[in-house]
């Protein structure tokens, strides 16, 4: 899932501004693949662990000295919309989200952008831990 | 085709595949034999038993299912059935008869994703001393 520039990105209870894009990965953390005795080719493949990964970007336009910090837990909100009026909007929330890493670039072509990246949570093992609804 | 144990398809569920285990003859130190580490060389004795591996995975679509399918194999290893032996037929037809399923285990956790699935070996062996 790729959101670009959403009107606005809480974590707990602070937010983020000059979002430039917000990403949902999906990996699998465990991959089963089976062959059997017929021949060469897999017969089963499944992943039953998977790994939800959300990357936001930032623009920063100025010294950021209040950062996010590798471990902190909080809820993660931000909207969609197709272009700046109400329609179509839509609410992304993921009800737990950890801090993984936070860095930075700087380039004289782009200015400075923030990266956090953070790993969503599932209540309880089954439940998708992203949920989109209509706001 | 499918394989079987005494006739019941146990392995079907997932996929598996059959390996031998070691087979001829055991080497044994003739300095363990006499209780003398002094005693030079080895001998041989008796062949080995034929012992068939079977390793694969369960699958099912749900956790009670899943535990039928592994009940189904413990109800075979068990010492209630261990000792009447059976014909173990591969997925290509190759018998073995007088085998026994004398060996259950699981490799790792339950695997929960798509489907209900656990990794697996089943040993068997031709026991020639009962």
């Amino acid at each position: 899932m790729l959101v670009l520039n959403p009107r606005q990105v809480t974590f707990g209870s602070a937010t983020w501004g000059n979002v430039a894009s917000v990403s949902i990965g999906r990996t699998s953390n465990k991959l089963l693949a089976e062959w059997s005795d017929e021949g060469a080719h897999v017969v089963l493949a499944d992943v039953p662990e998977q790994l939800v990964t959300v990357r936001v970007v930032q623009e920063m336009l100025g010294d950021d000295m209040d950062t996010p910090k590798p471990g902190e837990s909080g809820e993660l909100t931000f909207t969609t919309g197709a272009n700046s009026s109400d329609a179509a909007t839509r609410e992304v929330t993921i009800a737990s989200a950890v801090v993984r890493t936070v860095s930075y670039e700087t380039s004289t072509s782009r200015g400075s952008r923030r990266y956090i990246e953070l790993i969503a949570v599932s209540s309880n093992g089954t439940t998708d831990p992203v949920s989109v609804d209509d706001a | 085709m499918a394989s079987s144990f005494k006739g019941v398809n146990l392995f079907g569920s997932g996929p598996h595949r059959f390996a031998m285990a070691g087979q001829g003859m055991r080497a044994i130190s003739l300095a363990a034999v006499a209780d003398d580490p002094t005693v030079e060389g080895s001998a041989w004795f008796g062949d080995l038993e034929l012992e068939v591996h079977v390793r694969g995975r369960l699958v099912a679509a749900s956790e009670s299912a899943l535990w039928t399918l592994r009940d189904a194999i413990t109800a075979q290893a068990d010492s209630d059935n261990t000792p009447v032996p059976g014909t173990l037929i591969d997925l290509h037809g190759r018998t073995w008869t007088s085998m026994s399923l004398y060996r259950y285990e699981e490799a790792g956790s339950v695997d929960r994703g798509r489907v209900w699935s656990v990794g697996y070996l089943c040993r068997f062996r031709q026991f020639i001393g009962t």
